[in-house]
């Protein structure tokens, strides 16, 4: 019989820890009794043991399959005893290889035993560590497939830890087919029938839940199998729907949804899905209530936005509801970072394509304070969320234009930028820059002051084409009708070097906007005789590029724009008559197929001959000498190009009457 | 709209609220429903004999006894007993998640034990004990920590059973205690009911009596639950 005293202490554990090491099994087994019942329930005495250097001992004694198996059983119980201390007691165990020992454990102990239970209950207790030791629990095909039959098999208490396990564990694709392959999904299905007129328990479906989700997560291969997952009658997704209930606890809910949402993403289900529609998405709406606590709301709100992340039908129909843009604003006000970043990234979603959710979601009351606050938030994972909704928000910036100026969200906005932003905020920041960029004239000379400028151009050297592209198209909105200070510094910074690298870009659309920002800058004729008188050579020279290059037609019709707008200015006119070769080719393009290559030239051509200007004979009968004249004439009797007659009229009234 | 102002219609005002007493008798509660409470009463707080009797008696079918049913009798009389290192034992055996989940209800154990030495006039004993093992509740948790410091104050008294803090030492509180310990054991084996559904029903008596109450109906209240007297409506 065990001796009952009434507390132990350090000294005489020591007495009964040795005796785990006697010979005699019947010893054993009192010593591991005493010391299992002296460490449940207290962190400090499960420190003290495993200090004493006990953990291999047990685990000798767990894994040796020649041993009695109370012994194991006792050991096994022991295990996950400590495994339900502090973090630092749980590291402990799996440096000492615990979870290894445990895994190998696994693949022999008979199914159904006790031996197996308590070492499912052990690996689930230290697999709620985190960081969770996934490397002990190796891809194995007959592993899993054993540990899949634990889960549909075997007692409750068994199925729900392996299930835990496997939730964790499936952090990645190869993870996620693994499981497939093994057989998960049937096995969660299983767990996710309520009995009816019985008490849907917690307990058992959000670990089943939780499995599912990490399966189907952004994996369409999985989300197929999933979708045609049967348990009895109903299929993986009416189960869902099941769960997704006013009357289920609103944890249970709020997973179900969640599966769901992952289920759609990956495809398996379209987005007009009656479990969709009337399953998931008011269910997360509800959950974005005021009652409901902070962590749910949270939660709904983050997943919200995942399922409304794309499909405009999904975010009008979220939009629909009468409280939810209220209840997100309540929710960007809660203290925690989880929250605020939840709310933030639903609102981009449900903002993302749709210009009338915008115009609601910035006269929902107070936001906008909350989006600058919310830029300024010294959680990154907030800010990031922040500027995500801006940049949403920032496509009806027209809209905008008052509420942007109000509240300055242009200086949080360059801060974070200034600030070496990750790639990702990088990315979202400086579309919304360039979005922002397009109306705010008034914000321009302050932006300068903060380094816009400087901070695009580097964008355009990055790696990343998409980044390219934002870099270039803010300048080229930044140079629109701007002032010739602004338009001096972009050229000035840019240089021409990179001007000339990003008109040899891999991406097309780089190049057009690069195009474009040669477009802004030579607009109005002050600057552009300004900007020519400097920098004449390398703007033709990278106008010749274009046109002599193999590009599409699209990026030289804004090459021969560019040379239109030249051909507006006062001196720079004399420019592109001084050089024959640009002439021959504006010929050739009066005549070219392509019809917008032919209004384009003949949009500089217009400008060249233009009767008003001083010099206008000469250069008319330049052009004319070069074959321009007749080019037109031809245009004029052209049927294709009839909707350019007019435009050819007045080009030709303008040259003097001589053949 | 308007309402014919007659007698009529206030006579009907007033039945629909009074009550007169023969009216509940009219509810008829089958006997069955009556027995299958008491046996449920009984089999949950661990009465085994009483409830094998009164199967017999009630010639009722074979009650729903759970796996357990014998082991948390014997639990609960541990506990009630003061023998709190072979409760636990037991308990650990049983289940031995269990007081790992449940630190409150395994610092209340431990509390029970202590108020053993308390009650035993084994005082230095009894403060060793609490710094070795009770403390690190204390430390971690509020409400832990003023029991403790209640269960301690219970030295500073010549007579601790004259004390503010007397209440610790009735059997009222162990039973309090194997009653919480009870109902943990079934929680953990996923029973539905972890409470006497008797007990649910007094507490709709008493939250229906209130929700009443605040609406300032009248109605026959049930004033005296222990004797289920019911008091004529005022």
């Amino acid at each position: 019989m065990q001796q009952f005293t009434v507390f132990m202490d350090i000294e005489s554990s020591r007495s009964y820890i040795d005796e785990l090491y006697s010979s005699d099994a019947v010893k054993v087994m009192e010593a591991l009794v005493t010391l299992k019942n002296s460490v449940i329930g207290s962190n400090r005495q499960k420190s003290s043991v495993i200090s004493q250097g006990v953990v291999p001992r047990l685990l000798q004694l767990m894994s040796e399959e020649s041993l009695d198996p109370n012994i194991r059983l006792e050991a096994t119980i022991t295990i996950g005893s400590l495994a339900k201390g502090t973090p630092e007691n749980i590291e402990s165990l799996i440096e000492k290889g615990t979870a290894t020992a445990l895994v190998e454990m696994l693949k022999t102990v008979p199914l159904g035993s006790k031996l197996a239970e308590a070492a499912l209950c052990a690996l689930r207790s230290i697999f709620s560590h985190k960081p969770a030791p996934v490397d002990a629990l190796p891809a194995d095909m007959r592993l899993l497939t054993r540990l899949t039959q634990i889960a549909r098999e075997d007692s409750q208490e068994a199925r729900t830890s392996v299930i835990r396990v496997l939730a964790v564990w499936c952090s990645g694709t190869v993870e996620q087919e693994a499981l497939t392959c093994a057989g998960a999904c049937s096995a969660a299905a299983a767990m996710l029938v309520v009995p009816p007129r019985s008490v849907p328990s917690p307990s058992r479906l959000v670990p089943a839940l939780e499995l599912l989700a990490a399966m189907c997560f952004k994996n369409p291969n999985v989300a197929q199998v999933a979708l045609n997952t049967r348990h009895g009658d109903k299929s993986i997704p009416e189960l869902l729907m099941c769960l997704v209930s006013r009357d289920k606890p609103l944890v249970v809910a709020l997973k179900a949804a969640k599966c769901l949402t992952f289920l759609q993403r990956a495809g398996a289900l379209p987005a007009d899905d009656s479990r969709i529609v009337f399953g998931a998405l008011p269910c997360l709406a509800r959950l974005c209530t005021k009652e409901n606590t902070e962590d749910i709301r949270a939660s709904a709100a983050e997943v919200l936005a995942y399922l409304t992340e794309v499909d405009t039908s999904l975010q009008r129909l979220a939009a629909i509801s009468n409280h939810l843009m209220s209840s997100l604003a309540d929710i960007v006000n809660c203290q925690s970072a989880a929250a605020k970043q939840g709310a933030f990234k639903c609102f981009a979603s449900l903002g993302a394509n749709d210009e009338d959710i915008r115009k609601m979601i910035i006269e929902t009351h107070g936001l906008m304070v909350h989006v600058v606050n919310g830029l300024n938030n010294p959680d990154p994972c907030v800010s990031l969320a922040a500027v995500r909704c801006l940049h949403s928000l920032s496509r009806s910036v027209q809209q905008l234009r008052t509420t942007f100026q109000d509240h300055a969200v242009w200086k949080p906005l360059m801060q974070l930028l200034n600030d070496s932003p990750g790639p990702e905020l990088l990315n979202v920041g400086s579309s919304t820059l360039c979005n922002l960029l397009l109306e705010f004239s008034p914000a321009k000379e302050p932006m300068l002051d903060q380094g816009a400028v400087e901070m695009l151009c580097n964008l355009t050297k990055m790696s990343d084409p998409a980044l390219r592209l934002n870099g270039i198209w803010a300048l080229m909105n930044m140079a629109f009708q701007a002032e010739q200070k602004v338009k001096q510094r972009i050229l000035c910074c840019l240089g021409t070097e990179q001007m000339f690298r990003l008109l040899g870009d891999s991406d097309t659309r780089v190049i057009m906007k690069m195009l474009g920002l040669l477009r802004n800058l030579l607009s109005t004729r002050q600057h552009i005789d300004a900007i020519m008188s400097e920098y004449s050579s390398q703007v033709m020279q990278a106008v010749i590029v274009v046109l002599e290059g193999s590009y599409p037609a699209e990026v030289k019709e804004q090459a021969l724009c560019i040379l239109g707008n030249i051909g507006d200015g006062e001196k720079s006119k004399d420019l592109i008559m001084a050089n024959e070769d640009v002439l021959r080719k504006l010929v050739d393009y009066l005549a070219h197929p392509e019809s917008k290559l032919q209004e384009a030239a003949l949009f500089v051509a217009g400008n060249l001959v233009w009767r008003g200007e001083a010099g206008a004979a000469a250069r008319q009968q330049r052009l004319a000498d070069l074959g321009v004249l007749r080019a037109l004439k031809l245009l004029r009797a052209s049927h294709h190009a009839a909707h350019l007659h007019d435009k050819v009229k007045t080009a030709l009234a303008q040259f003097n009457e001589f053949t | 709209m308007s309402f014919e102002n007659n007698s009529n219609g206030n006579e009907k005002e007033e039945r629909k609220y009074s009550h007169e007493r023969n009216k509940s008798d009219e509810l008829q509660l089958s006997r069955t429903d009556m027995n299958m409470l008491i046996m449920n009463y009984l089999v949950t707080e661990g009465f085994k004999e009483a409830a094998l009797k009164f199967q017999q008696e009630a010639g009722l079918q074979e009650p729903a006894l759970c796996s357990s049913l014998d082991e948390r009798i014997m639990i609960r009389e541990a506990v009630q007993g003061g023998r709190i290192p072979e409760a636990i034992a037991m308990v650990n055996s049983l289940h031995p998640e269990l007081l790992d989940n449940d630190r409150y209800l395994y610092f209340h154990l431990q509390q029970l034990q202590l108020l053993e030495l308390i009650r035993a006039g084994r005082a230095e004993e009894a403060l060793a004990f609490a710094s070795a093992t009770l403390a690190e509740a204390g430390a971690n948790d509020a409400n832990a920590l003023t029991e403790l410091e209640r269960s301690l104050a219970l030295l500073a008294f010549p007579d601790p059973h004259t004390s503010p803090f007397a209440d610790l030492l009735l059997p009222s509180h162990g039973q309090k205690i194997a009653s919480e310990l009870n109902a943990a054991i079934l929680k953990m084996e996923n029973q539905e009911y972890t409470n006497p559904k008797l007990c649910s029903l007094l507490r709709m008596i008493l939250w229906s009596q209130s929700e009443l109450d605040k609406h300032n109906i009248k109605y026959p209240k049930m004033t005296d639950l222990a004797n289920a007297t019911i008091g004529q409506p005022k």
